[in-house]
C-alpha cells in the first residue's frame, strides 16, 4: 500500500532531509562548542550559539529501545503490520536519539545492538542495519 | 524558603459528565455540563465565576467560547494551554496561583474531550497532533502514544528487570478498584492469564496495558481556602503544585532511559508542601499505560528506582495496601480524561465521599500529570483534606 507519510521538511530541518536524499546522515554541529543538535534547530542548547554546520555523521549507533506495532495507527502501514520501530543512540553524542526502522522491519533487534545508518531512496529515509 | 501558595487555594467543587465511547454532543456541551455540575457541587452562583482554564491539543473548545457561553464576558484570568496530559495538573496549579494572589476569585478549570468518537490519538480518525518531531517519526509508522510509551517501557524494563508480570499487576489492581466504582467504564476483574491473552497493541504493550479512549469532561472549582469554607463541600486544600520538564523523547538533554520529568519535579513538589512521600495516604498516578505507574512510584520516591513493579506486585497499591493508587480504576479502567479524573478522585477521597473504595482517614493525596515523555513536561498536585 502506498501513500505512507513522507517527511515534511521545515525551514530548520530542510538540510537534514537534503542530506538523506543525497544518501548521507548529516547532523547539525555547533561551530562554537562542538555539541551536536537534535532535532534540527538554530540555537545550541549548551552554549546558546546560533553558529552551526551540517556535518556527515558516522551513522554508527546502538539500539536503545524497540517496539513492535500490531495495531494499525496509519492506514498506509496496513501491509507492514506487525513492524518494528527502533530508537537508536548515535555514537556522536549520547543524547542524540533517532526513531527509525531496521533495514528489515520484521527483524527483532536487541537492546544494545550495534547498527549502521543507511539511506533509502523513494522515499528518502534512514534505516538501520545490524553490524554485530 | 517558604512558599506563599501552600494551603492558600482550595478545590471547592468537582463535576463530571458521563463517561462514554460516544457522547453525541460537542466538547463545548461536555465542558458546560461538567462546569455546571462542579458549580452545583460547590453551591456556587455561576455569576461569581471570573476565571476559566483548560489545556488541549487541538481537540477541544477554546476557553473564550466556554467563558462566553457561561456569561463570563470579562474573565479576570484565563489559561488556554496547548498541551496534553503533562499539562493537566499545571492548569489547576496556575488557577491556585491566580486565586491566591487575588487576580481572580472563583475559577473553573476543565478538560472536555470526545477522545473516542471525534479525536482519537495517533492518526486514526484525524491527523497526528502537530509536533516538531512528527516529520522525523511518522514516515517510520511511529505516531501514537502507545508506541511512544512502549518505547519507554521496553528500555525501562530491560534496564531494571521489570516484566510483564509487573505490568499485568498494575492493570489487574486498577480493575479491582474499578469494580468498586459505578462510574468506571470497565468493571470486571480479570486474571493474569487473561491479561497475557489480550492482544498486542505495540509490544511490550497489550490491550490491557492501554488506557481507555473516552468521551467525557471533568471540571473543578478553585477559590481561596477561606472562601471555600463558605461553600457547600469540605474544602480540599492545594498543599503544593509543581511544574517540571526536560524529559522529552525526542530532543537533546534526555536523561538515561527509565527516568522521567517527574523525577526532577518531585523534590520541588514535596519541598513546597513540607511533606515527604511517607506522608501521602493515596496517589493518583497518571496511567496512560501501565508502565507509567511503576515509573512514577519510583520517581516520586515511594520506592527505590527499579522497584516500582515489585511494589505493585506486593499489593502495596491495592485496596488495604500502604499506598492505594488509582482508587477509581485509573485511566485503564475508569476512563481517560487526560489527568482530570485523577484530580476529581483525589478530591472525592479527601472528602470521604468515595463510597466502597474509600481509603479510611485519607488526609494527603498526590495527583500527577503525564510524566513528561511525549510533551516534555509534567505537573502534579499535593492535596490536603481541609477543615
Amino acid at each position: 500500500m502506498t501513500d505512507k507519510p513522507l517527511p515534511t521538511p521545515d525551514r530548520d530541518s530542510a538540510p537534514y532531509w537534503d542530506g538523506v536524499a543525497a544518501g548521507e546522515l548529516r547532523l547539525q554541529r555547533c561551530t562554537d562548542c562542538g555539541a551536536w543538535r537534535w532535532p534540527a534547530r538554530t540555537i545550541c542548547n549548551r552554549c546558546r550559539s546560533f553558529a552551526a554546520e551540517w556535518v556527515k555523521a558516522s551513522g554508527l549507533g546502538t539500539v536503545l529501545s524497540w517496539i513492535r506495532t500490531h495495531q494499525l495507527f496509519i492506514r498506509s502501514f496496513q501491509d507492514d503490520i506487525p513492524y518494528v520501530t527502533v530508537e537508536v543512540q548515535l555514537d556522536e553524542q549520547d543524547d542524540i536519539r533517532l526513531i527509525g526502522q531496521m533495514a528489515d522491519p520484521r527483524l527483532e533487534p536487541r537492546i544494545g545492538q550495534r547498527v549502521q545508518a543507511e539511506c533509502t531512496r523513494d522515499p528518502a529515509l534512514v534505516v538501520w542495519r545490524p553490524i554485530d | 524558603m517558604t512558599f506563599d501558595l501552600v494551603d492558600k487555594a482550595a478545590i471547592a467543587g468537582i463535576g463530571y459528565t458521563a463517561f462514554s465511547k460516544n457522547s453525541g454532543v460537542s466538547t463545548l456541551t461536555l465542558a458546560l455540563r461538567a462546569i455546571k455540575a462542579a458549580l452545583d457541587d460547590a453551591g456556587l452562583d455561576p455569576a461569581l465565576v471570573d476565571g476559566v482554564g483548560t489545556h488541549r491539543v487541538g481537540d477541544s473548545v477554546p476557553t473564550a467560547v466556554v467563558a462566553q457561553a457561561l456569561g463570563v464576558s470579562d474573565p479576570r484570568w484565563f489559561v488556554d494551554h496547548f498541551g496534553g496530559g503533562g499539562s493537566s495538573h499545571s492548569v489547576v496549579g496556575q488557577a491556585a496561583l491566580a486565586v491566591a494572589s487575588g487576580v481572580a476569585d472563583y475559577v473553573v478549570c476543565y478538560r472536555a474531550i470526545n477522545s473516542r468518537s471525534e479525536f482519537r490519538m495517533g492518526g486514526t480518525g484525524r491527523a497526528p497532533v502537530e509536533a516538531i518531531e512528527t516529520q522525523y517519526q511518522a514516515p517510520y509508522g511511529y505516531v501514537a502514544p502507545p508506541q511512544q510509551y512502549a518505547m519507554v517501557a521496553q528500555a525501562y524494563m530491560h534496564r531494571y528487570g521489570v516484566t510483564e508480570r509487573h505490568l499485568g499487576a498494575v492493570a489487574m489492581t486498577e480493575r479491582n478498584y474499578a469494580a468498586l466504582n459505578d462510574r468506571a467504564m470497565l468493571r470486571t476483574p480479570f486474571t493474569y492469564e487473561e491479561y497475557l491473552a489480550s492482544r498486542w497493541v505495540a509490544e511490550p504493550f497489550r490491550l490491557l496495558d492501554c488506557c481507555l479512549e473516552t468521551d467525557a469532561a471533568i471540571a473543578v472549582v478553585i477559590c481561596r481556602a477561606e472562601a471555600a469554607r463558605d461553600l457547600c463541600k469540605p474544602p480540599v486544600l492545594i498543599r503544593a503544585a509543581a511544574w517540571g520538564g526536560g524529559q522529552m523523547l525526542f530532543s537533546n538533554q534526555q536523561p538515561a532511559p527509565g527516568t522521567s520529568s517527574a523525577a526532577r519535579m518531585a523534590p520541588r513538589l514535596f519541598r513546597m508542601a513540607a511533606l515527604t512521600p511517607a506522608d501521602v495516604d493515596l496517589a493518583m498516578l497518571y496511567d496512560c499505560f501501565t508502565v507509567a505507574v511503576p515509573l512514577q512510584l519510583e520517581d516520586y520516591g515511594f520506592c527505590a528506582k527499579g522497584e516500582g513493579g515489585e511494589f505493585v506486585l506486593s499489593g502495596a497499591t491495592a485496596p488495604g495496601g500502604s499506598l492505594p493508587v488509582n482508587t477509581h480504576g485509573g485511566f485503564l479502567s475508569e476512563g481517560y480524561v487526560h489527568g482530570w479524573n485523577h484530580i476529581a478522585e483525589a478530591v472525592s477521597q479527601l472528602r470521604g465521599e468515595a463510597g466502597e473504595r474509600q481509603v479510611p482517614g485519607a488526609q494527603i493525596a498526590l495527583s500527577t500529570g503525564a510524566p513528561g515523555y511525549v510533551g516534555g513536561v509534567s505537573s502534579a498536585l499535593l492535596l490536603r483534606r481541609g477543615t
